[in-house]
């Protein structure tokens, strides 16, 4: 394709744009609200895998050391188990420092405070951090076949559950973000179709003086990649505006709610609406001209 | 040159536009179409430009074998032709120089090309004044006359015409047919279809009559032989 070939094209497609521009404005409206319906989709589901994170990183596992073992021996297995695969963090923790941490938790539990001051019956341990919840309950029995190691408490349940939550959100998530992705398609393909429609003749006489199939799809490829931009651009700018509002709200009314950040929370729908701008002019535009470029 | 070998056209509703038609024109001729009114001269027009297909036969356009030809070929080959479609083909929302302009651009000329052929060719169909016309600003036969620049616009091999003075006074007709003539003249084949008696008889070339899609006559110096 030579210059005067790129300057044909984005004439034909400026021209054509001016010349269905209420057809066109249709389009970018209908591509707007789909994508933003799919942006909101995204915002939910970085949201949802943004709380998922924040939750599993609070997410421990409490192992505690047999009374009597000494202080070599615990530092020895905090040590090995450090390298231990999907392990994030270990905090060691003596029976004081136990004790310290009830106390502060419970200072008007008397008896309590007044039971571990005496003769203090808790352990030594570790907290242990995970990459994966799933990682949990492997971790856990290989700490148990430590000989020092006493005992291994975890919240198995509430971590199991949490991951098939999001994954099932995930898998929600791409059917129907495949579902709005195949409604967008549909709403294009028509319009360009009766963009196509209201210049079949164009196209018969252009095929008839021998014009190439490319020579005559560039332009409406052109005009599909520009109304499905036009539609994202449109949708981000709303879902940006928007968001930036919600954050606002959120700070006052829910304070510890962990929203997404906007950054996040933007890249993923300008990545998503932009491609999917893109990708759903394109295949749009050439389905729609199919049945046209038969001559 | 063009062969068709023993071609037949049939409709898709069961009507037969030709029957057994062979015909052979060579590069340089000059060559008449004639017949009454739905003998097929039409129907043997758009089979050398691939808009319909032989339904049985086989029709040759140079080195291209038409019933084998693949999609991205139909445009090579129409880029050798050139043609006055009987019911013109412009386009309603451009004017009469992007309608020539356009099959200039279809096949990737340059602008300054553009710039300078399209006035020429206008020029030579007498149509110097009117370039920023539309064509429903037009005479039928200004129409027609738009129709024969953009058909010759790109210099063509072949140059086909269906009856490219069928809305012109005698005159104009004249005029054009001298158009075919000059161009004949300087290399290009002419096909035409055409029910103008006179100019017929009086040009002498080639003639092939058809009546009820079957080649009747085929003379070399030969006459319209209708009453019209
Ligand atoms: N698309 C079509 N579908 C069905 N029948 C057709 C079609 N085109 C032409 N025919 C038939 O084929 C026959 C030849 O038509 P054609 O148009 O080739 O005649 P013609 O010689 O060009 O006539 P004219 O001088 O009036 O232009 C006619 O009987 C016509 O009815
Ligand atoms: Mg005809």
């Amino acid at each position: 394709m030579n210059l005067n070939g790129i300057g044909y094209i984005v004439r034909e497609t400026l021209r054509n744009l001016a010349r269905n521009s209420w057809m066109s404005l249709a389009s970018v409206s209908t591509v707007a609200i789909s994508m933003f319906v799919l942006s909101f989709f995204l915002v939910l589901t970085t949201n949802l895998n943004h709380v998922t994170t924040v939750l599993q990183s609070q997410v421990e596992m409490k192992v505690f050391v047999n009374p009597k073992v000494g202080r070599l021996k615990e530092i020895s297995l905090l040590n090995k188990a450090r390298h231990w695969p999907n392990v994030r963090h270990i905090d060691f923790f003596t029976k004081q420092q136990a004790a310290n941490s009830l106390k502060r938790e419970f200072p008007n539990q008397r008896d309590l405070v007044a039971l571990i001051s005496k003769s203090n019956p808790l352990f030594d341990g570790y907290d242990v951090f995970t990459y994966r919840p799933q990682a949990i309950p492997r971790l856990a029995t290989r700490f148990e076949k430590d000989p020092i190691v006493h005992a291994v408490v975890y919240e198995g349940q509430v971590v199991t559950r949490l991951a098939k939550l999001s994954k099932v959100l995930r898998w929600v998530g791409w059917v129907v973000e495949g579902l709005l992705g195949l409604a967008t398609l549909f709403i294009i393909v028509n319009t360009i179709r009766l963009a196509v429609f209201a210049r079949r003749r164009e196209v018969q006489v252009m095929k008839l003086v021998g014009a190439t199939d490319w020579f005559i799809r560039w332009p409406f490829v052109l005009e599909g990649v520009i109304l499905g931009l036009l539609g994202a651009v449109v949708a981000d700018l709303v879902v940006d505006a928007g968001y930036r509002w919600l954050t606002g709200v959120a700070a006052i009314a829910l304070p510890f709610w962990p929203l997404a950040s906007l950054a996040s929370v933007m890249t993923q729908v300008l990545l998503f609406t932009l491609i999917g701008g893109v990708f759903v002019g394109i295949l749009a535009s050439l389905v729609a001209l199919r049945r046209f470029l038969r001559v | 040159m063009i062969r068709l070998d023993k071609v037949s056209k049939r409709y898709p509703n069961g009507h037969y536009g030709l029957v057994d038609v062979s015909l052979t024109i060579r590069r340089g001729e000059f060559i008449f179409l004639v017949g009454p009114s739905g003998a097929g001269k039409s129907s043997l027009v758009r089979l050398l430009y691939r808009e319909e297909a032989a339904s049985q036969g086989e029709v040759y356009v140079d080195q291209f074998k038409l019933s084998t030809l693949r999609r991205g070929q139909v445009a090579r080959l129409r880029r050798q032709l050139g043609v006055v479609f009987q019911d013109v083909k412009l386009l309603p929302q451009r004017t009469v120089y992007q309608n020539v302009a356009f099959a200039m651009e279809v096949v990737g000329a340059s602008t300054r090309d553009i710039h300078k052929r399209v006035p020429q060719v206008l020029e030579l169909v007498g149509l110097g004044r009117n370039r920023e016309n539309f064509p429903h600003q037009l005479s039928g036969g200004e129409q027609q006359r738009v129709g024969i620049a953009r058909a010759l616009v790109n210099n063509p091999i072949y140059v086909i015409a269906d009856e490219p003075t069928g809305n012109l006074d005698p005159e104009t007709a004249h005029e054009i047919m001298k158009l075919f003539v000059e161009i004949n003249r300087r290399g290009a084949t002419v096909i035409m279809a055409t029910h103008a008696k006179e100019i017929v008889n009086q040009m002498q070339r080639r003639v092939v009559a058809i009546e009820q899609g079957r080649v009747v006559r085929d003379e070399v110096r030969g006459v319209y032989g209708y009453e019209s």
